[in-house]
Formats: C-alpha cells, structure tokens, sequence
C-alpha cells in the first residue's frame, strides 16, 4: 500500500481518546442547549472540527466534493436529457477522480513501470490518504445517483447536505450512510427517547470493549506475526496470526462502527447496522450479508446490479459477482494483495452458487459450514494483510505446508478472549441479550454499564493508541 | 424530563457509579499494600509504607530524595555508619523520577513538615540547561505518582503538563486510578497468588534488600575521552548496551535550551521549598558525580539553586563538592555509581550533612 493514514492523524481526535471524549461531551451539551434550528450549525461546525482536527488542509477537499455533488444533484433535478447525464458524470468523475489519485496513483504508477519499464526504479509519490475520503465519496456518489435515478430528491439546503456527508460519527469509517436514511432523520428529527440514548451508551460502551480490549489484544499477535512472517515459520504460527488478525479487524471494524451508531443514536440520528455477527456466517454470502453491510449494499446497488445483477443469466451473474467483488477489493486498499482479496471472494461466491444455489441451512447443519466458512475467511485474510503478494503467499503455504514443531501465537488469555467472543457472538444471536439489556430495569443497565466501563478501563490491551485499522482506507 | 434529559441523567449516574466502584478498589488502602513492588507506583508507595511502618529513630532523620543515581550511588545504612548513626538517613531514590514526583513524595512522606532534619535533594547537576525534550509531560510521573494523587490534585497535576493529550490523559487517569494501575492490575490477576506472596514480602523485608544491596558491580575503568573529536575508547570488556548508555550520558546531543527546565524545577523544586517554608527542616541540594568522565567543556549557567541558596534553612553544597568522584572507576555506565562509588559517595554526603546540620541547631 503505497498511500497512508497521516502520522499525525493517528493521535488526534481517535474516538479512543480524551479528546473525543471530551469534544462528544461538549457537542451534545450545545446541541440540547441551542434551539433546534441552530442545532445543524452547531453539527456541521463540530464535524468540520473533528475532520481539521486530523490534517486540516484536506478539509478543503471535503468542502469542495460537497459543493460539486450538491450542484450536480440540483442541475440534475432540474434538467432533463443529457445536461443530467453530464451533470452525474461530473459528479463522479471528482468523486473518483479525486478517490483516484489519492489512493490509487501510485499503485497505478508502480503497475505501470513494471509492466512496461521493469529495469526502472519506482519512487512513489508523497501522497497523504485524506482521511474517510473512501467513505464520504461512496457516500456522495450514491446521493448523487440516487437523485439520477430519481429515488432522492436533491437538497436544496447546502447546510443540510453539507451535513449529510461530514457527519462526523460516520465521517472517518462509516456505516455508509444513504441520504434517505439520513434526511428521514433530519426532516422529521425528534429526541431521543430514554430507552435510544441508552442503547447509544451502550453501543458505545461495547465499541470501547471491542476496539480496546479485543482488537488491540489481537494486534499485538497479527501485528508481530504480519512484520515478517519469516521470523515465525511453520503452521501454527501462520494460522493462528491470520486467526488473531480475522478477530482483530472484525474487532476493530464492528467496535468503530458500534460506536459510530452510539454517538449518532445520542443525536437522535438512525444508523444502519453494518456488522450482524459475521463470523456466524454458514456460507460465504451469508457473510457479505453480515460483513460491512452499508458497503454490501452500496456495492450491489451501484455496482451489482448496474452491471446486470443477476437478470442476465448464470454466467453473467457470476463475472458480476466477480466484477463486484473485485472492486471491493480494491476499494479496501491500492495493492495487489486487496484485488486478490476481492477475487478471491468473488470466486468463492461463483463457487458457491453452483454448488449450493441458495439453500439456506438451519440448525446443526450449520455447524460445519460455519467452520468451513470462517476457515475460508480466515485464509483471505491473509491476502488483506500481508504487506506484499510473496508475504501473503508464504503465509499461504505455511498454513498449509508448514512445519508442525512451532507453536500458537495466542497465550491463554487470547484464547479465552477468543472463547468469549464467540460465546457473545451466540449469545447474542439466539438471545439478543446486548440489545435488549437497553431496556432492563434501572439497576441492571446501570451495573452492566460500570462493568463495561471496568472492563475498558482494566483490560485495555495496551497504552499506545491504536488507530483504527479502516482508517487506511 | 424529555427521554435525551433521561437518558443524560442515567449516563451521569452510571458514570459516577463507575467513579465510586473505581475508587473502593483503588482509593482504598487495601490496593496500595498489594500493588505490585517492582512497578513504578509500587516503588513509591513500599518506600512510603517502609517509612510509614519503621520505629521511631533516636538519631534525626535525613530523607534523601532523587533518582536511579540516589537508589544506587546511595546507602542509608552505610551513611548512617559514616557519622556514627548521629543521623538515620532514609534512601528516597527512585529510578526514572523527577522533581515534580519528589514533591508528591515529601508531600506524602512528611504530612506535618516536622519530621526530617533534613531533606537532600540529589540534582544531576545544578545548571538548569535542557537535557531532554518532553520533561514536563513525561507519563510515566502519573504512574509513580497514581496512589498519591488526591482529587483535589487532579486539575493542579494535569495543568503542569503542557500538551493538551498529557493534560486530558493525566486529568483522566487521576479520576480514575485503575486507567493508570491498568498493568499493575492486569499483572496481579495474572497470578494473584505469587503477588500477595512478592507484596507481602517486600512490605516486611523490601527495606532490608534495599539497605544489604551493594550496588551495581560492573566498572568502566580504563574508560577514556578524546573531547575534541568526541570520541570514547571503552575497555574490552564493556559491554554494548553499556557502551551505548555511556555515549548517550557523556557525549550528549546538544538539545536548544528553551527554558523549559527552568521553568520545571521553579514550579517544582520551589513547590518543595514551599512546602517546607514553614517547617524547622533544611532542605540541601548536592550536585551528584555528573558521570564516569565529564567534558570539560560542559557549559555552565544559571540554576534554581543559585536563587534558593539564599533562602532560610537551605543550603547548596558548592557544585564541585563530588566532582572528585566522576571517575570511570567508580561507575557502572553513564549515570550510576558502582559499588566502588556507593560507599565512597555515601559517607562523603553523610560527612557534608552531618556538618551542615552540627552547624546549625541539630
């Protein structure tokens, strides 16, 4: 991956620190203060703040993509014929020529030279990734496309749509959010009620529990593992990194995004779930349905199905897929290793097609599919992480060739968490337990509260502040 | 009530159920007498508990305050033999700690200001040049410091800090205890037995090893110096590490002098001399052996202990006083004594304070 996080952009503003702590403090005082028509000033600004707090001359790029999709979804309401199609194409055409360029023109520049200058040195070009821009465009883009198709109506208001995209609950890494489900909170936007805002702390408290006790306990074994593999040979060690960083980034990933849900919950916004218990999953579909699912559904609706779907016949619906699956891939990073990644999902779901079609499995049955499923997972992982194709393809054979004599990487303690996590992730499916404990009675709520407060205080993995692995992207 | 002033209303109590559930674990004494004796707040607080636990001495009492130079450059029991037990001396040395965590620790160590004759306070040296960046917002202070930090120390302790994250991390941590305690905590339920067992015998005997430690064998004699083209030239059998070390302490980089030590030991060796304003105690300052060689080029310049040498009942021992000791010979890297300078060095300062004290009304 030749384009990064800014450096300096990992210590400000993390929902991890003080700082948001205390910045999410003083928003929501002001907002519950001010008179409601004041109060999407107030959210803009603190959004605007929490973005400048990371690298503030980007902030320049979010403001200009907002203005050129809001003209864009107002030229396109109000024409017909071609000027909309050259509006949308305008429109998309900064959005990802700017999504280009930042993330991808050094691995264009890098594929370039080796394909057609292989003798000639790459020196990549200083490119700082601006932050959430993978995000807020995907974001902007479906505004826009929507209004094309004429599924949204365009915002006339720049505040309200300036709003819509800089959020900053979802502003860095999402849930992707659609501008219908934005605005259906925001036109019609009522308080919370008890039971909402409860259920937003306890989202929260769960995000603090998964990133800070669960994600940054098994980065410390991927992270180790993924340096230099080579260091650790043999087929424990591989499996049980590529275990550690399977836990890791669903950890990282589903906490940030708890979060997210958690704060927006306190502002009286909805936000779509993005993570259902993916590693549950009994197929390799099932776990798109559960895995990142706002991407999911952005990539079917725009990608998917503006490709053909599955309208026109077996074989094409599985190059769709693949198709699909490949700009996934490579929507996560500029490298080979993600479009291997994307492929190799793409695949697995063609595959899973033609053998299984779309029989769903209940019960026991499940159980070794499961297993094989997360196996599977578990084994791309390994391309996700990796920092060069030979890396990730020595891990590969480690898995599977590797000498026996060396042992796992996770103490007792990250088995244990690996056992509760799973015992949670049951729990929680048959019993919805986390989610209903919003609702129990006073004292129960509350004591579950201070307890998840311990354990984020107590069990915090490590005192360094670990940005949160999609930040990258 | 709306359901949002509800729902605000329910976080604040869990919050404060959380600051009281917090503080039955570790505000408690209960905590503190079974942190663990080899971490930074367990240091501390053994030496406080020691202190706390011993029998009232005969002889007064001089408590010697400083860091890893003053834990091993220094021996209580070989002071206290040196002037033939006129005056107990209590060994304050702490490795990594600095004034602002000395000032906590006397606050604690002495709550009536009446029980020391006298305080040495160990500097490295007495010019008050910049030799590290970041001194002021160290984290590792809140660490020593977690179990002496009242709530009403919280603001003063977060605002010495200078950057906004060590202010909000330090304000954070002092609230709540267990975010600093965190490895303390995860270390003892890793094995709560072998813990009761190491604190409980550190808390009765700890005192004892401290006074029967000989101090560090290693030596750099034969340890030379080409100032002008900065270079070293170690003997054969030092080892790497070491090397390192005593190129880092010796042939230091030049940092740009901002003042913000000046402005560090003003806050907090002035905090100190403030604590004792009032108090029959002299407070002493001594400039320790600065390393095993010191570049005669070392730049001087002013000190907070120039101004304070002019204050009642404190005294400056003139900085050359152990310069005599800054031989290859007697150290064990950069900064530490060896056991050849331990003893050496502890009866010359028992002597100096011993002469001090007989000077004035004892």
């Amino acid at each position: 991956m030749w384009t990064k996080s800014s450096p300096e952009a990992a210590a400000n503003m993390l929902f991890t620190t003080p700082e948001f702590c205390l910045f999410l403090a003083a928003v929501l005082a002001l907002f519950y203060a001010l008179p409601e028509p004041a109060r999407k000033y107030l959210l803009l600004a603190a959004s605007l703040y929490f973005y400048i707090a990371w690298i503030p001359r980007y902030v320049v790029i979010l403001l200009l993509l907002i203005t050129i999709d809001y003209l864009a979804a107002l030229w396109i309401e109000s024409r017909q014929g071609p000027p909309r199609r050259a509006a949308l194409v305008v429109s998309l055409c900064a959005n990802l020529g700017l999504l280009g360029y930042f993330k991808y023109a050094n691995f264009a520049r890098e594929t370039f030279l080796s394909l057609f200058h292989p003798a000639a040195h790459f020196e990549p070009l200083a490119i700082i990734l601006p932050l959430g821009i993978s995000f807020h465009t995907f974001q902007s883009m479906s505004y826009v496309i929507d209004v094309y198709r004429k599924k949204q109506p365009a915002i006339r208001n720049y505040i309200d749509y300036a709003l819509f995209v800089s959020f900053f609950p979802q502003l860095v890494a999402g849930p992707i959010v659609r501008a219908e489900e934005f605005f259906a909170d925001y036109f019609h936007w009522r308080p919370p009620t008890a039971a909402e805002w409860q259920q937003g702390v306890s989202m929260m408290l769960t995000g603090y529990i998964k990133k800070l006790v669960f994600a940054d306990q098994f980065s410390l074994v991927s992270d180790r593992y993924f340096a230099n593999p080579a260091a650790l040979p043999g087929l424990f060690p591989a499996w049980t990194a590529s275990l550690a960083f399977g836990l890791q980034i669903f950890f990282d990933f589903s906490g940030y995004t708890d979060i997210a849900i958690g704060v927006a919950l306190l502002f009286g916004f909805h936000f779509p779930e993005n993570f259902r218990r993916p590693y549950l999953s009994a197929t390799i579909t099932e776990f798109w349905h559960r895995w990142h699912i706002t991407l999911s559904h952005w990539l079917r609706d725009y990608v998917y199905i503006s490709l053909g779907g599955n309208r026109k016949g077996a074989w094409r619906t599985r190059l769709n897929l693949m198709l699909t699956m490949l700009l996934g891939g490579l929507w996560h990073g500029a490298s080979w290793n993600f479009v291997i990644w994307g492929g190799y999902h793409g695949l697995l779901l063609s595959v899973e097609r033609i053998v299984w079609g779309r029989n769903e499995r209940t019960g026991i049955a499940r159980l070794p599919l499961a297993i094989l499923t997360f196996l599977l997972v578990t084994i791309g992982w390994v391309f996700f992480r990796a920092k060069t194709l030979t890396a990730a393809l020595y891990v590969i054979a480690q898995m599977f060739t590797g000498e026996t004599q060396n042992h796992s990487l996770l103490s007792p303690w990250q088995w244990l968490l690996a056992i509760v996590s799973l015992t949670i992730a049951l729990a929680e499916e048959h019993r919805h337990w986390l989610t209903r404990l919003a609702r129990a009675p006073f004292w129960i709520r509350t004591t579950a509260a201070v307890a998840a407060l311990l354990v984020i205080e107590l069990f915090t993995a490590t005192d360094l502040s670990i940005p949160f692995v999609y930040f990258q992207f | 009530m709306s359901g949002a002033a509800r729902g605000a209303l329910w976080t604040l109590v869990a919050l404060a159920a959380f600051f009281a559930a917090d503080s039955l674990l570790f505000r408690t004494t209960w905590y503190a007498r079974h942190l663990s004796p080899d971490s930074s707040a367990g240091a501390l607080e053994y030496q406080l508990q020691w202190l706390q636990r011993a029998p009232a001495s005969t002889a007064p009492e001089v408590l010697v305050i400083g860091d890893s130079r003053i834990a091993e450059g220094f021996s209580a029991p070989t002071a206290d033999a040196a002037i033939h037990r006129r005056l107990h001396f209590w060994n304050f040395g702490t490795g990594g700690t600095t004034p602002r965590v000395w000032y906590y620790t006397l606050r604690a160590a002495d709550p009536t200001r009446r029980r020391f004759a006298a305080i040495v306070i160990a500097l490295d040296k007495y010019p008050d040049r910049d030799w590290f960046a970041e001194f002021e917002d160290r984290k590792t202070d809140q660490s020593y410091l977690v179990m002496q930090l009242g709530l009403g120390d919280c603001l003063n302790f977060a605002s010495s800090m200078t950057a906004m994250t060590s202010r909000l991390h330090s304000l954070f941590a002092c609230v709540f205890r267990g975010v600093a305690l965190r490895p303390d905590v995860q270390d003892f339920l890793a094995n709560p037995e072998a813990r009761l067992e190491h604190a409980a015998d550190s808390l009765h005997n700890g005192l004892r090893y401290i006074d029967d430690y000989a101090g560090k064998p290693e030596s750099l004699r034969g340890l030379t110096a080409d100032w002008p083209s900065r270079t070293l030239h170690f003997p054969a059998d030092v080892a790497e590490p070491i090397r390192a070390n005593v190129t880092q302490f010796v042939l230091p980089e030049e940092v740009p002098n901002t003042g913000a030590m000046a402005r560090y030991r003003q806050r907090w060796l002035g905090g100190i001399l403030d604590l004792y304003k009032d108090s029959p105690t002299k407070i002493i300052f001594v400039q320790l052996p600065r390393g095993p060689l010191v570049n005669p080029q070392t730049p001087n310049g002013p000190g907070f202990v120039d101004s304070a040498s002019k204050l009642p009942r404190v005294t400056v021992l003139p900085a050359d006083t152990f310069t005599d000791l800054e031989r290859p010979e007697l150290f064990a890297d950069g900064l530490h004594l060896n056991r050849e300078g331990r003893p050496i060095f502890s009866q010359r300062l028992a002597q100096n304070v011993d002469e001090i004290l007989a000077g004035g009304s004892r």
